[in-house]
């Protein structure tokens, strides 16, 4: 089940007025969990059993960690934690790139092995609640957090059906205390949250799944087509992935915002990032604080010698590459962003001193991230914005294509370089790219941010229904999975 | 509290009648879908209507198996000459035939004098590898209401009890059809027509068939390893054949088209092609009019033989060649009759 099908409409007015009918907290996060559960069972009810053992497993290392004192038992059970999380992801989605990767190594080394590959089926979402049951028992082992004392809270922390499968990637010490308290529908920001989806609704269903068709012909054989074709689909690729994977948080961070929970924001703007350490402090950012958190940090962070800061971003970025798939296009592409970073960093050294950390962004400076406007650049500022999109899109290639072989071809025709193909996408659609670019630069400069709330609430409520009809008819014929599922 | 939940419930209200004012004014204004497999045949018939006085409507088995050419060179040949047009369209299984017959009657044709119509049960379950497109042009109000009719009350004597029991078995079908209406009615990408126009001509040319008459060649006769197959199961099917009558979804449906084709002067006239499926079709009561059925392999053993047949609904073409003929003589011997 998925945000822009019928069928949710249906489950989430069902899920809606029976939360909001329950007068007591307890019910309420029962009645979540039972939907969420079923959420995920409508994909696949025989991993849902993961989820669960996940869930009784953290509960049992919290409440453990909770009762001792020996550093060492301590050590222990985060580990048995650490363990069964990463070999639940280490299983499912890395078994078979190590195995082909150590055969391919043993050959090469002239020792050929047959070694054997299984026909696993990844369950969907795998990476991203294993991450939040991992924060949950990182931050009770450092003290950061007190154990639930329920294992309803925890299961439904972890199984929450807006985030369970494709993020935002949420730490326990941000979520489990807003299910302490009873929510108040008085309190949520009804408006706001609607907005956000249907905004979610537009960048998926009528831009990302639009575009989708000339990626994915492209890619499939990049060899066959002329360098402006590579042009138009990486670009095209760049706008797919932002707005599948924004699109998708925003209707998630809508949908929890509806039944009175708040999620932080995961992107702001990345395309208009100033730099390469900028873009990741606006793209995924769930995911990029998560790794600073609990593996950049741990690692060194930025303290000591500068080689041995760079060993920690490149370590970073190419675990976080790898924490998307097993596959050596995923490394590169962790690889490529970290070399930008550690260039961006040597030159910041060099030339401007250290940029100021930003804190974890919320729902209500989602609403609120556009005021403002952009900041100020100069000729300078431009260039470093126009090389921070060329270097993101060319990572781009390697992040879309399935294997190297389908990546070179792309790689050297938006390097410049001539390509054999014939076959033409229509350089034309770049004027698509021009146009979209145009209303994300309008939305970033705060043109769309607030002008809404101005309106009276009926007027609002027949307006938003107005507006439904209208998306409804850009919905392209072809529908495409959401990307960041398969993760 | 209770005036913020009423009021609350009043703006849901404003939005979901602005929703559905805003679609059904857009519905309005935008033409009705026609997905490539059923355009050319409609907007050929629309243009040329008054051309034809007999048409036959239904699905691959007649689109294939039947030659107007043949149909017409034998009519006349007996003293009843026709002008026929083939309106068999792939998979066009009840009730997405009966949209189709709607379409038709409103060209309101002046010449038209026989409705071969091909007689079917309704269907509950979707062809998928037809598209989307084709799926939802035909889920309006009418044709939805009779799938969900017939989903839950396949043999129309079911008690209310086993209807509430049918929600649960048939809620797949359920939420399928009503998913496809729902997308009919909100238009759901009907953008993408006007933004990404297709060129449909070869298609058309296509489907049209050589001759413009609608009909053409399907393929070749079956491998030797599916001919002893089909022979196989064509024996079971006649050990297994009873009469069957056609569910009530259906048969009323008929009648209907039958009684309105007969209000613009044609007389409505119901096939069963030769498929495999042995068992005699019949309407509930009396017919609305004369019954061909060529499901039988006793008495039309050539239309059976393993040489003319590409699979169990299919003939090639010296079968389709045989089967308009004696489409064409059981014809010229019913409308002596009437």
């Amino acid at each position: 089940m998925l945000f822009v099908e019928f069928r949710f409409f249906w489950f989430f007015l069902a899920v809606f007025a029976v939360y909001w009918s329950l007068r007591e907290n307890r019910s309420r996060k029962i009645w979540l969990l039972v939907c969420s559960y079923f959420f995920y069972a409508c994909w696949n009810w025989k991993f849902l059993f993961l989820i669960i053992a996940s869930s009784g497993l953290d509960y049992l290392v919290g409440t453990m960690l909770a009762r001792t004192e020996d550093p060492r038992a301590r050590r222990g059970w985060l580990i048995l934690s650490l363990t069964a999380n990463l070999g639940t992801i280490a299983f499912f989605k890395y078994y078979n790139f190590f195995v082909t990767s150590a055969a391919a190594l043993l050959e090469w080394l002239g020792l050929p092995a047959s070694l054997h590959t299984l026909n696993i089926v990844i369950p969907v979402g795998v990476s991203f609640y294993t991450f939040h049951s991992m924060s949950y028992t990182i931050d009770v082992y450092r003290r950061k957090l007190k154990p639930v004392s329920s294992v309803i809270d925890l299961a439904c922390f972890i199984g929450f059906f807006p985030q369970m499968v494709a993020g935002p990637i949420v730490r326990a010490s941000a979520f489990l205390p807003q299910l302490k308290n009873i929510r108040r529908f008085a309190e949520v920001d009804a408006r706001g949250a609607l907005i956000l989806f249907l905004t979610g609704f537009i960048k998926k269903a009528c831009i990302a799944d639009a575009v989708a068709p000339f990626v994915d012909r492209y890619f499939e054989a990049p060899w066959n087509f002329t360098m402006p074709s590579a042009w138009v689909a990486v670009l095209f690729y760049a706008i797919q992935i932002y707005c599948d994977f924004s699109g998708y948080t925003d209707m998630a961070i809508a949908t929890a915002g509806l039944l009175g929970y708040q999620l932080p924001i995961n992107f702001r703007f990345p395309y208009f990032a100033a730099n390469i350490s900028d873009f990741w402090h606006r793209w995924h950012i769930s995911l990029s604080t998560w790794l600073r958190d609990y593996l950049y940090i741990p690692l060194g962070g930025s303290r000591g010698r500068a080689w041995f800061v760079y060993r920690n971003i490149m370590i970073t970025m190419l675990l976080g590459g790898l924490w998307h798939g097993g596959a050596w296009t995923f490394v590169i592409w962790g690889g490529l962003h970290g070399l930008a970073l550690i260039v961006h960093r040597e030159w910041q050294r060099r030339m401007e001193g250290r940029a100021p950390s930003r804190p974890l962004p919320t729902l209500g400076e989602s609403m609120d991230a556009t005021a403002g406007g952009p900041p100020k650049r100069g000729i300078m500022g431009w260039l470093a914005w126009a090389l921070t999109v060329y270097w993101v899109c060319l990572a781009w290639i390697f992040f879309r294509a399935v294997d190297l072989p389908h990546a070179a071809p792309a790689l050297r025709s938006f390097l410049f370089l001539p390509s054999g193909g014939t076959e033409d996408l229509g350089a034309w659609m770049l004027w698509i790219v021009a146009v979209l670019g145009f209303i994300h630069w309008l939305n970033f400069r705060g043109t769309f941010s607030a002008w809404w709330r101005r309106l009276p609430d009926p007027v609002f409520a027949a307006g938003y229904g107005c507006a439904f009809a209208v998306v409804l008819l850009f919905i392209p014929p072809h529908y495409a999975p959401f990307i960041y599922f398969q993760f | 509290m209770k005036k913020q939940f009423a009021r609350n419930l009043g703006y849901s209200a404003i939005a979901v009648i602005a929703f559905i004012a805003t679609s059904a004014v857009i519905h309005a204004i935008l033409p009705p879908i026609v997905p490539k497999g059923v355009a050319a045949k409609l907007e050929f018939f629309a243009q040329h209507k008054d051309e034809f006085d007999t048409i036959l409507v239904g699905t691959s088995s007649i689109y294939y198996s039947v030659s107007p050419e043949i149909f017409d060179q034998t009519t006349r040949e007996n003293g009843l000459p026709t002008r026929t047009f083939n309106f068999g369209i792939d998979a066009m299984h009840p009730p997405e035939n009966f949209y189709v017959l709607d379409q038709i009657l409103k060209t309101q044709p002046r010449n038209l004098k026989w409705v071969f119509l091909e007689t079917a049960n309704v269907e509950t379950k979707l062809h998928k590898v037809l598209g989307t497109e084709r799926a939802v042009y035909w889920h309006d109000w009418p044709r939805t209401a009779l799938t969900l009719r017939k989903a839950l009350n396949p043999r129309g004597d079911a008690r209310w009890y086993i209807k509430v029991s049918r929600l649960w078995v048939a809620r797949r079908d359920l939420a399928a059809h009503l998913t496809l209406f729902a997308q009919r009615f909100g238009n759901v990408g009907r953008a993408t027509e006007f933004l990404f126009p297709q060129d449909r001509k070869a298609e058309a040319n296509l489907e049209l068939g050589p001759r413009r008459d609608g009909y053409r060649l399907a393929g070749h006769s079956m491998s030797a390893q599916d001919a002893a197959s089909f022979q196989r199961r064509l024996a079971d099917e006649i050990a297994r054949a009873r009469p069957k009558p056609l569910d009530p979804c259906a048969d009323e449906a008929y009648r209907n088209y039958a009684a309105r084709f007969r209000e613009i002067g044609a007389t409505p006239l119901f096939i069963v092609p030769p498929l495999i499926f042995q068992s005699p079709v019949n309407f509930r009561q009396s017919s609305p009019g004369p019954l061909l059925s060529f499901n039988d392999a006793r008495t039309y053993p050539m239309l059976f033989d393993t040489k003319v047949r590409i699979d169990d609904a299919h003939l090639t073409k010296e079968g389709a060649e045989e089967f308009t003929r004696l489409l064409a003589q059981e014809f010229l011997r019913r409308a002596r009759q009437l």
